[in-house]
């Protein structure tokens, strides 16, 4: 803790100025301030690393950095000058480049096409392809980033086309990096040659902003660390001498609830039972290969896997919105295989999807007809073919009370609604219909601390009461905590089961990566 | 209260867009060199006596019930996110296949004109149909199909016309449809006049106006209160949450094309029941294209879509006096574009206005949220770590 807690407020020893200084940077949102007294100081021909938690500020702040937005209050000093940056332009003019987290490239065009498009070199009005190629060679070769100018970027690989963003940024003439969350999508190998790649540019003088929230990465590539906590700079940290432990508890500054349950509610009936499914995806191997599952009534089954491992496709397998190439779902003693959705969740089935914008709610619609999505055959919702707006109105504004929904009323647009009362909504309507079985695909995700656990609470008492849950979740001691068994799905398989109450997150995440790894905390 | 301000707002929107068309219509008369005012009047001017005022009524209404009807028809695939841009060959096609059923049988007259009725709603229907099953079987955009099967309607229709389904004499000028019989005729409603005690029009007040109504409400009620318009609409706000509520997203637009195409059907008959009998080549035509105009304007609610049609009817009635006052009758459809322009660029800044109001004004996790979904692992990599750490 004393070595995170000392600010770095000394300039650098050798007296050249910071290649980004942020001083007091204050941003505001109507009704939420969403950085606040910011400061930062970046060394030239460092990495520095900025991490927080999900919601933190990190991302307002890159903004800001990156000329999207302008702040309300600070300063921002590059080189030791001070900068206006009005809009992203203004700040690639300036220097600094961004490399988004989702990549922005065309898949049908070349690397080289997409590398130049938008500063294209020309010659008579054409595109000089020539130049743009010796060009590309020259950045690829200088910071060994092994780029083949004209391949198609659709037949690159994550890392590769990572790769093409930070050459599409280095072509451009950045001398600073920002890497927003560059590892998320990354395989631990790729995450390797990827910080051997910032090595490279470290060497050459560039300097890099990385954004993360994986603290052992961070602590791995990083010169120097800044901690931001619910919109503020709350210290920064030597990598060498501070622990994983001391940033933790920077970043999450206290204790957080904990998802642990206690005694076993699993009884003896199935709910559901998946043999042999396996479900095709547009190239390749399957996205879900073979998986054989069986969830029984009260008790909770986990999915733990690094994203796009087919956790994904496995829940719409299950939900009938994906078509299987073999294999059977079985739920309650009947085959369901071949049923609509509509008919499964009739039968029982809840889902609470992995993104709720896009499988649980109508943003535009208010909140009691999104109290009647996916129960639209059910009351209180319908009577006959009819809906029943009364009855719908009622049981939304009960779901709100008994799951601490915060909005003004049921004729509320569910897009005016917090991410953590928006899926405390979906989770209310969910357990409304007295499901058999639960998905709950990421319950958790995006939502606040209070919400997280009485989110946990909710799970537990379903579980209690007897209701089978397969929980797909990204956050460990969620799916250790709540879990009865786990599984581990990797490549669209499931590899491992395993006991968590015997488990310890480093070991479960040894698992997911397919290379199991014990050793990984030794600090 | 949060219903009266929802109501203001949505009618914001289309009478900003009213008055802006009015300013630019004013500027595009100063242009050409005429009074804008004398045209006003014009528009204003439905005569000098009851007669005529209640003439211009009729003229009102008989044009702006086949102009709702079009644009019902447009909406209730706009609802769901469908472009049925191919209203106009639906109709047509259902107009000239009625006209010929309906000349061709002699029943009782209600039997008779649900006849023709039901005929024009089933080829409407199946018109739009094959718009339906092109999409859902083969992924072919419903925009494309339905301009391509307006024009083979259009030929469709003239073949029959001057083929199977001719009436007229070999060598009239104008080529129609053998007339309806009486029994198939659609009873004015003059009647209605004397009731609240107008003067009697000179021409009649098309009965079908009753139909439009009723199509209306129920077209209304199936998209408020049934379970079927809640899965409708739900497909057009999000189709995979709409996917992912169990709603079977490929039987949804076929069902909704038919709908509209049945709706589509009645379009033509107003004009055919209640003044022409027949169809022909002078027969109003561009209706089904005026119906996009007149849904868009109407935002997609049958409400909206009554008072959009009035609107269109009013402006198109003073075609016809405005020439009489030397100034081009181009200046209504100028008109007409320009507020269907206006509402469009209205509403949509009016959507955005409500949405970053919603977003901004809830205070936590909205202005965070880009981080939500985004950043994938969550906390869990934190507390791994924490975890480790206790451990070493």
């Amino acid at each position: 803790m004393a070595a995170a807690g000392a600010t770095g407020g000394t300039p650098p020893a050798d007296g050249v100025p910071y290649a980004v200084e942020l001083r007091g940077i204050t941003k505001r949102f109507p009704g939420v301030v969403a950085n606040r007294d910011i400061e930062l100081r970046v060394r030239r021909g460092e990495v520095h690393a900025i991490v927080g938690e999900n919601g933190a500020g990190k991302s307002t702040l890159m903004k800001t950095l990156y000329g999207m937005h302008r702040p309300d209050e600070g300063t921002i000093l590059l080189d030791g000058r001070e900068t206006t940056l009005r809009s992203p332009a203004d700040a690639i003019a300036a220097g600094i480049g961004m490399v988004h987290q989702h990549f922005m490239l065309a898949d049908n065009f070349t690397v080289l096409e997409n590398i130049v498009l938008g500063s294209e070199p020309t010659r008579g009005g054409r595109l000089d392809r020539a130049e743009a190629r010796r060009r590309i060679r020259d950045i690829s070769e200088r910071y060994a980033l092994n780029l083949d100018p004209d391949v198609l970027v659709e037949d690159l690989g994550v890392g590769d086309r990572q790769r093409v963003e930070i050459a599409k940024v280095l072509y451009r003439g950045a001398t600073t990096l920002i890497l927003d969350e560059p590892t998320a999508v990354l395989v631990p190998q790729e995450v390797d040659e990827l910080f051997g790649n910032l090595g490279e540019l470290k060497r050459e003088g560039l300097t890099v902003i990385f954004i993360s929230h994986k603290l052992d990465e961070v602590r791995k590539v990083a010169d120097s660390i800044t901690v931001i906590r619910r919109g503020t700079t709350v210290g920064t940290a030597d990598p060498k001498t501070t622990t994983a432990r001391q940033l933790a508890e920077l970043m999450v500054g206290s204790e957080l609830p904990s998802p642990e349950t206690r005694t076993s509610t699993v009884r003896e009936a199935a709910v559901v039972q998946l043999t042999g499914l396996t479900v095709p995806s547009a190239v390749g191997r399957p996205a879900v290969d073979d998986v054989a599952l069986t969830v029984r009534e009260g008790e909770v089954v986990g999915i733990a896997g690094v994203e796009g491992n087919g956790q994904a496709e496995l829940v719409e397998a299950i939900m009938g919105l994906r078509p299987l190439a073999s294999g059977t779902v079985t739920f309650a003693g009947q085959d369901i295989t071949g049923w609509s959705t509509r008919a499964r969740r009739e039968a029982g089935l809840g889902f609470i999807p992995e993104d709720r914008h896009r499988q649980g709610m109508l943003l535009e619609a208010p909140l009691w007809e999104n109290r009647i999505l996916g129960h639209q055959t059910r009351p209180p919702a319908v009577k006959g073919p009819f809906i029943d707006r009364r009855s719908a109105r009622k049981d939304t504004e009960r779901i709100m009370r008994e799951y601490d929904v915060r909005a003004p009323g049921p004729d509320t647009l569910a897009h005016a609604l917090s991410g953590g009362n928006q899926q405390k909504l979906i989770i209310g309507r969910e357990m409304s219909a007295a499901p058999k079985l639960l998905i709950a695909a990421h319950p958790t995700r995006g939502v606040d601390v209070g919400a997280q656990s009485s989110i946990w609470e909710l799970l537990k008492d379903a579980r209690a009461e007897g209701m089978g849950i397969l929980l797909i979740s990204a956050d460990l001691d969620e799916l250790i905590g709540l879990s009865d068994t786990l599984h581990v799905m990797l490549r669209g398989r499931l590899v491992a089961t395993l006991d968590p109450s015997s488990l310890t997150p480093d070991e479960l995440g040894g698992h997911m990566t397919g290379a199991h790894d014990g050793s990984v905390g030794a600090a | 209260m949060t219903a009266l301000r929802r109501i203001g707002t949505s009618l914001a929107a289309p009478a900003l867009a009213v008055v802006v068309a009015l300013v630019i219509t004013t500027l595009v008369i100063l242009a050409i060199g005429q009074n804008p005012m004398t045209a006003l009047q014009v528009l204003l001017d439905f005569g000098d006596t009851p007669a005529q005022q209640t003439q211009a009524i009729v003229v009102i209404l008989n044009r702006a019930v086949p102009l709702f009807l079009a644009g019902l028809a447009v909406s209730v695939a706009f609802r769901m996110g469908l472009f049925n841009i191919g209203v106009e060959g639906q109709y047509r096609m259902a107009t000239v296949v009625a006209a010929g059923v309906g000349a061709a049988v002699v029943l009782p007259a209600p039997l008779h004109i649900l006849l023709i009725m039901v005929v024009a709603m089933a080829v409407g229907a199946i018109w739009a149909g094959i718009v339906a099953v092109l999409k859902v079987t083969r992924g072919v955009s419903e925009v494309i199909s339905s301009i391509m099967l307006n024009f083979i309607a259009l030929g469709t229709a003239s073949w029959l016309l001057t083929g199977p389904l001719r009436g007229s004499e070999e060598g009239a000028a104008i080529i129609t449809t053998t007339d309806i019989p009486e029994s198939g005729r659609f009873p004015a409603l003059n009647g209605l006049f004397d009731a609240i005690g107008l003067a009697q029009p000179r021409g009649q007040l098309f009965g079908f106006l009753i139909v439009a109504v009723v199509v209306g409400i129920v077209i209304s009620v199936l998209l408020k209160r049934t379970r079927f318009g809640f899965d409708l609409r739900a497909t057009g706000l999000s189709p995979s949450a709409a996917t992912a509520s169990g709603i079977d997203a490929r039987a949804m637009v076929v069902k909704t094309m038919l709908i509209s195409g049945a709706v589509a059907g009645l379009i033509g008959l107003p004009d055919l029941l209640g003044r022409t009998y027949h169809f022909g080549t002078e027969f109003t035509a561009g209706l089904g294209f005026l119906g996009i105009a007149v849904a868009l304007l109407g935002r997609n609610s049958p409400l909206g879509i009554a008072f959009a049609a009035l609107l269109f009817a009013f402006l198109d009635r003073a075609a016809v006096p405005l020439q009489f006052a030397d100034i081009p009758a181009s200046v209504v459809t100028i008109i007409q574009g320009t507020i269907v322009l206006s509402v469009v660029i209205a509403n949509e800044i009016a959507r955005q206005v409500s949405r970053r109001r919603a977003e901004h004004g809830t205070g936590q996790a909205s202005a965070p949220a880009p981080d939500d979904g985004a950043t994938g692992t969550g906390p869990a990599g934190t507390r791994i770590d924490a975890r480790q750490e206790a451990g070493a």
